[in-house]
């Protein structure tokens, strides 16, 4: 394996981040809003008049009587209800969000790094280099994979930081995040990005430009995100085992994914296929 | 004759219905300068891609370096650098941090050598701007730049002077015949030029709808190919008709001051200047030497159905 050709790729689409815009701009916004602002404002807006919501009581209620992952338990060690909303939202709530930023960073990135390649004719150049077709593959997806789950821990540490100082006040404890979190951002994270940047190399494939693997990869990337995110929540409501499982049905994925892509390293096809 | 350093065995390469290559074989020795020369869409950027690997041909064999490019791949495009007109570089990129990247894709290890050579090429004072907003020539010269970079055994340079200004293509010949002169290195040409080919290639090889029609040097394809002398007498001599004494002639300028007669060959040049010594006075007379470029169009002329 030439890694000094493996990193010049990766730093070159890398560096290229940083000079579109349309890349560069999700990347900044998204885990500001979902990561900061909103939770942060959430938190905040709960503590400060979340007192006198009944149907809150009622669901809080309910939740304690859940015999799954101590939740239960967790609960009855918050004083009122509406710190237990709080450690509620923050630590299971906010999850499918977190999984919304390394979706997004993953699927923009490789969209532009592919696709953009064959759209400005540079992969022409690319394939008269002394490099092999695994060497560029694996550039261009630690190109993609790296920034986004290094997006993603960032940002949850930013969110870690943010939620806990802005509670402190009402709180005085650190109570975000729960063990369960752990899990979700070594595991399933990094899996679900590697699925999104794979996917986004078939999407690319297929389409001409940019903009297109972009619009496509978000459309094949939304029913994903929906399905993920509306039992992400419920997930965590259950144990590590859990999502330990999820995780491995998302490496098995992966390698499948893997396995359909050995297409694209035949340098004759990829040529013919690509640049024509 | 040197060892060969660029084969090619009965290729073809069909692209859907277009038969891009038809059984073409050729060879280029070690050190040779060779044109590979023929209109849009004979084949001759599809031979370039083939003999680089990024093609598989459907019939036939390559060899490059005594390498098959399909099984060597690295090892043949580590020797090879190549200059074609569809190979970009990154326009959010300078014309620096374009060579840097493409010398640690080559595993160039001197550092100093994507500058040095961007002021060999003439851009010396653009190499900090984006190549987004240079000009074709600039490009053109950015992409010999980028051929180079690993000093190649063998160069494959596809239309190398065209959008060049005239300063830029004597610049990029003069380099390609010391590369050639100083470091023996070999050169395959695609050019519609034919006028700038003649000063540095040492063969041809003529192509179209991807056959080999002809090849050989200048002296051997005019032997072949360059069937009348033509003479070209300043003369005060008005004939009348298109001939004299049996030479068929045009009037080159208004006035009847410049004929050009048709002869044979050489032999009959000076007998030919006698009659007309004798019966005109003559201020200049010269046998106009034909180039590549009628080569071209009378070797097309009589190889092609």
């Amino acid at each position: 394996m030439n890694w000094r050709a493996v990193r010049a790729i990766a730093l070159k689409d890398v560096r290229a981040i940083g000079a579109n815009l349309q890349v560069m701009l999700p990347m900044l916004v998204v885990p500001l809003v979902l990561g900061i602002l909103m939770p942060g404002g959430l938190v905040w807006a709960l503590l400060r008049f979340g007192e006198s919501s009944g149907e809150l009581d009622e669901l809080l209620r309910l939740l304690e009587r859940v015999p799954v992952g101590g939740l239960g338990d967790a609960l009855t060690t918050f004083p009122d209800p509406s710190a237990q909303a709080v450690f509620l939202f923050a630590n299971y709530l906010l999850a499918p969000f977190f999984l919304l930023i390394p979706l997004m960073a993953s699927s923009t990135i490789s969209a532009d790094s592919f696709a953009g390649e064959k759209e400005r004719g540079t992969l022409e150049s690319l394939l008269y280099s002394p490099v092999t077709t695994g060497e560029l593959f694996l550039g261009k997806v630690l190109a993609a994979f790296l920034p986004a789950v290094g997006l993603a821990w960032g940002t949850f540490l930013l969110t870690a930081v943010t939620v806990n100082a802005v509670a402190w006040p009402w709180l005085g404890r650190v109570f975000f995040p729960t063990p369960n979190w752990l899990p979700l951002m070594l595991l399933v994270i990094p899996l679900l990005s590697l699925a999104t940047v794979f996917l986004n190399v078939f999407v690319s494939a297929r389409v001409g430009t940019f903009q297109a693997a972009y619009q496509l990869g978000g459309v094949l990337v939304l029913p994903v995100l929906a399905l993920v995110v509306g039992n992400i929540a419920g997930l965590l409501l259950f144990s590590s085992a859990v999502i330990a499982l999820v995780g491995s049905g998302l490496a098995v994925a992966d390698a499948l994914m893997l396995l359909a892509l050995r297409r694209f390293m035949d340098r004759a096809r990829l040529f013919e296929s690509q640049v024509g | 004759m040197a060892p060969t350093v660029i084969t090619a065995t009965g290729v073809s390469k069909r692209f859907g219905a277009k038969q891009a290559i038809d059984g073409l074989s050729l060879s280029v020795g070690e050190g040779e300068v060779v044109g590979l020369l023929g209109p849009n869409g004979s084949g001759k950027t599809t031979m370039v891609r083939l003999l680089n690997g990024v093609l598989r041909p459907d019939a036939g064999r390559v060899t490059v370096g005594g390498l098959d490019p399909l099984e060597a791949g690295e090892e043949v495009r580590r020797l090879t650098g190549v200059l074609t007109e569809s190979a970009r570089f990154y326009s959010h990129m300078t014309a620096l941090e374009n060579l840097r990247f493409f010398a640690e894709l080559y595993g160039v290890d001197d550092p100093a050598r994507p500058r040095r050579l961007l002021e060999e090429v003439g851009l010396a004072e653009d190499m900090h701007r984006k190549v987004g907003t240079f000009s074709t020539g600039m490009r053109r010269r950015l992409g010999f730049a980028k051929a180079l970079l690993h000093e190649p055994r063998v160069l494959f340079l596809d239309e190398p002077t065209s959008g060049l200004d005239p300063d830029g293509t004597r610049a990029v010949l003069a380099e390609i015949r010391r590369l050639n002169e100083t470091r023996g290195t070999t050169v395959l040409i695609c050019s519609h030029l034919l006028r700038q080919l003649e000063t540095v290639c040492h063969r041809y090889l003529f192509i179209d709808s991807g056959r080999l029609i002809e090849q050989g040097t200048l002296a051997e394809l005019k032997a072949r190919y360059q069937k009348a002398v033509l003479l070209e007498v300043e003369t005060g001599l008005a004939p009348d008709g298109g001939e004299y004494h049996g030479h068929p002639f045009e009037v080159v300028e208004e006035g009847g001051r410049r004929l050009a007669f048709r002869l044979e060959d050489r032999s009959q040049v000076p007998g030919l200047l006698r009659r007309i010594v004798a019966e005109a006075d003559v201020y200049g007379a010269r046998v106009v030497e034909q180039g590549l470029e009628e080569l071209y169009f009378a070797i097309r002329e009589e190889r092609l159905p």
